[in-house]
């Protein structure tokens, strides 16, 4: 009945997919316009991932059909897919460090010139490519490592729009991105959808849904448990939705304000790094979190690892309950004295060795201390475990399973644990939450606060401003490698934090960026 | 596809990829056998165990440093080193003859040592490195033999050592290899050491920043490379009763096929102690089979890369399967 003409761009019906034992994904339904976005909602491991993964022609669904014009079709690859219009931008950044910006954009499909890589194509290319993606200002000679993570995220857009596509696929795309180059993507993404594109949005930030989306899917525990016109659902509602119960505050309360007395557990004398990080002062107290805010790749990554004795050559004191200490490397920052512990910004590649079992990465840090003469103690190991995995709530299918086999927040979960392990005094967190569902985050949340009620001190950077609000009882501004702006308290605004952050005074910043950084959920 | 092997417990620990390695074992043995009634009897077998024994030990320190996601392409001349170096020191009197073995093996741990500080603190890519190491050790063992005959004979412990039987009628070096590769499991199992091995080799970034000291671990894998390296050649050396030069030529190759034939990735952070044990024994075989079959050298030389090519070919098929 349904002529080409009427039939939707895309359709999936009573799709499946099964990994071994887990059903990824369990009879879905999804139907793309072209000209609209559609928002798709779940928590990790909810099946979103997998459910774009068949669109995408990376894995084969094992029951279920798929039209495109009305016309059934079946990708048995991702080029398929691709020449079908399906463009995928994952999760995981897929650019090749070495090589350049218009290299990168172009690697599929490179033009050539008598059987050669035309570079002069190739780039104009990808100036075009870039200023459709907002990216105007990145060089396409640029190689890719010279450039932060944002910029990253939008050559990595770049790239899918140079292939074409009819339906584009955005897996967590401005997970990495702050807030300014958040508004940059969206206006982007509604001029695709004024071409007449359709774009699949998965995002765990609902405000960006809220904005953006035409229709909302929410998917939990690979069934898709609603669709929706965007605007219908109040954010509570859709939360419930997402983790299937009740759910009140996401942040925990914050402790009233103390009076700053005696020696902070964590003190930072005029620390500088190579022009990268500019004659830093800060202090943290047992039982503070405070947070780092600022725009991506204005010296807070740099800041924290510094901290944690990773880079060579710095300049300064830093001193632990008022003794200055020297720390040249992550084992002397661990080590009881000083207690330290840093969750890094990347926990597929600084975090976890994601090949190895649950066990052998929770205890990677402390083993130390599980250990005697260099033997490992497995009693001792296999106790501590259980008691950081209880502790967490961490979902595993026992210890020995590799950790690359859970999903995102509980991976995070692990990360976490396992600094927990060293039984840290001070916590320095890069970015914690980049990539996780709503329920681990909020769980994340009542864990730093608790950790922090029992006398750790916290050092927290997150790109998300929400976080620093809900979370921080000071937040300290970076901007170009140093302190902006310390806030602290009722200062800490969304207002406060995004013109600090751009160095502009106080009020000269519109009410306009405010849905734009928002992320999690209401409270 | 599930594997209908995998419902046995015991098989289910067991990598697909050792468990391809003692198949291809069966197998030789089955067409050695088919070709000659005497290829199983105890005594040959025995004496391929206690040939392997001498690769055994090269291929331990090489599984080390694979695990670690690097490569010891100096093990040739360590070996030589460890071989020339043992005799010598029979030539210094008695307390030289004395520790005739432990100054080999020294002299390779410092030889392993160099290339660690090189990979580990000059950061020099270990294919580079330790390959000039290589060159450079190949320069002092000529140096050494330049213009006049020292001694190079092996004292008679020594050669006792490599081929007699004192237990239980199992050739020495068997047991060596046995007292070798316990500590070897033992380390890689139970030891904060053994760990790092695994976790540097699968992410050296993730094992940094968790406080692991990753440089010393590098460094005293490549000292325990060079030192196992030098003991196989005063182990060799007391074999065929004298050192000479050249004598660790033959052990490049298969060292590393037999790490990776037994399921030790290439890249690094994964393998079992079991697989390699295999893979020294499937080499060792395929060789005493080529030999035995009395083609010419060139054929057999060949034959023998042909086939570790292919069986390589292999396993990086099953493990994308299995990906």
């Amino acid at each position: 009945m349904d002529g080409p003409s009427s039939a939707p761009l895309f359709r999936m019906e009573g799709v499946s997919k099964r990994y071994g034992g887990v059903k990824a994904l369990t009879n879905a339904d999804l139907t793309v316009e072209a000209g609209h976005i559609h928002g798709v909602l779940g928590e990790n491991g909810a099946g979103k991932s997998t459910l774009m993964k068949i669109m995408a022609g990376v894995v084969q669904p094992d029951e279920g059909r798929m039209t495109l014009d009305g016309n059934p079709v079946a990708f048995g690859n991702p080029a398929a897919a691709n020449a079908a219009g399906i463009v995928c931008i994952f999760q995981e950044l897929s650019l090749v460090p070495e090589l350049s910006v218009a290299d990168n954009i172009c690697i599929s499909n490179p033009p050539k010139r008598f059987g050669l890589i035309d570079q002069r194509a190739q780039r104009r290319i990808a100036e075009e490519a870039l200023a459709r993606a907002g990216g105007e200002d990145i060089h396409p000679l640029a190689p890719i490592k010279d450039l932060p993570l944002s910029r990253r995220q939008l050559v990595e857009i770049a790239k899918a729009l140079v292939r074409k596509p009819r339906i584009l696929i955005l897996d967590e795309a401005t997970s990495a991105l702050t807030a300014a180059d958040v508004r940059k993507v969206f206006s982007v993404l509604k001029r695709l959808r004024q071409e007449g594109l359709a774009l699949l949005y998965i995002s765990h930030r609902m405000a960006e849904i809220a904005e953006l989306a035409d229709e909302c899917t929410v998917f939990r525990n690979g069934r898709n448990v609603g669709t929706f016109k965007s605007g219908t659902k109040s954010d509570t509602e859709i939360v419930e939705l997402m983790i299937g119960r009740e759910y009140s505050h996401v942040f925990p309360p914050k402790p009233a304000p103390q009076a700053a007395t005696g020696t902070p557990a964590l003190e930072v004398r005029n620390l500088s790094w190579n022009n990268r990080l500019k004659d830093i002062s800060l202090t943290a107290r047992a039982g503070e979190i405070v947070g780092l805010g600022g725009l991506d790749g204005q010296g807070q990554r740099e800041l924290l690892l510094a901290l944690f004795g990773v880079l060579r050559s710095t300049t300064g004191e830093i001193l632990i309950d008022g003794k200055k200490c020297n720390l040249n490397c992550p084992n002397d920052a661990k080590q009881g004295s000083i207690g330290m512990a840093l969750i890094p910004e990347d926990r597929k590649t600084e975090g976890l060795m994601l090949p190895m079992s649950v066990r052998d990465n929770l205890s990677m840090a402390s083993l130390g201390r599980l250990s005697k003469g260099g033997l490992v103690d497995r009693a001792a190991e296999t106790k501590a475990i259980d008691e950081m995995i209880g502790l967490l709530a961490i979902k595993t299918d026992g210890t020995a399973v590799p950790v690359g086999t859970l999903s995102g927040g509980n991976q995070q979960k692990i990360v976490i644990a396992k600094w927990l392990m060293t039984k840290p005094k001070v916590i320095l967190l890069n970015d914690p939450t980049r990539g996780i569902d709503v329920g681990t985050k909020a769980e994340i949340y009542q864990l730093l606060r608790k950790l922090a009620d029992q006398g750790a001190a916290i050092l927290y950077y997150s790109t998300d401003y929400d976080e620093l609000i809900g979370c921080c009882d000071r937040v300290l501004v970076l901007y170009d490698g140093a302190v902006g702006r310390v806030l602290s308290g009722d200062e800490i605004t969304e207002r406060a934090l995004v013109s600090s952050a751009l160095n502009i005074g106080a009020g000269q910043v519109g009410t306009g960026t405010s849905s734009m950084a928002g992320a999690g959920a209401a409270g | 596809m599930t594997n209908p092997l995998a419902t046995l417990p015991v098989l289910r620990r067991l990598d697909p990829a050792v468990l391809t390695a003692f198949g291809c074992i069966v197998l030789l043995l089955l067409f050695g056998a088919m070709r000659n009634p005497n290829f199983l009897s105890p005594d040959y077998l025995l004496l391929q165990l206690q040939v392997g024994s001498f690769l055994a030990m090269v291929a331990t320190g090489m599984m080390l440093v694979i695990l670690l996601g690097q490569i010891d392409l100096s093990v040739p001349w360590i070996i030589t080193v460890g071989g020339m170096m043992s005799t010598a020191a029979v030539g210094w009197g008695p307390w030289g003859a004395t520790f005739a073995i432990p100054i080999g093996v020294l002299c390779g741990l410092v030889f392993g040592l160099v290339n660690g500080i090189g990979v580990a603190y000059l950061r020099v890519p270990s294919m580079i490195f330790t390959l000039g190491i290589n060159a450079v050790a190949q320069g002092f063992m000529v140096l050494r033999t330049g213009g006049f005959a020292p001694q190079d004979m092996a004292t008679e412990s020594m050669h006792d050592l490599a081929t007699g039987r004192l237990i239980l009628g199992i050739p020495n070096p068997v047991w060596v290899w046995i007292a070798v590769g316990a500590v070897t499991v033992f380390l890689l199992r139970r030891t904060v050491f053994g760990r790092a091995i695994y976790a540097i080799g699968n992410r050296e970034t993730a094992a940094y920043l968790s406080g692991i000291r990753t440089q010393r671990v590098v460094l005293a894998v490549f000292g325990i490379s060079g030192a196992l390296a030098a003991f196989a050649g005063a182990l060799l050396a007391g074999y065929s009763t004298k050192a000479y030069q050249g004598m660790g030529d033959p052990y490049l190759l298969p060292s590393i096929a037999a790490v990776v034939l037994g399921g030790t990735s290439i890249l690094g952070g994964r393998g079992t102690y079991l697989g390699t044990v295999a893979g020294v024994i499937l080499i060792t075989l395929l060789q005493s089979i080529l030999s035995v079959e009395q083609i010419p050298e060139a054929y057999r030389q060949l034959i023998f890369g042909a086939v570790i090519v292919a069986m390589l070919l292999l396993y990086g098929r099953g493990a994308k399967v299995a990906a």
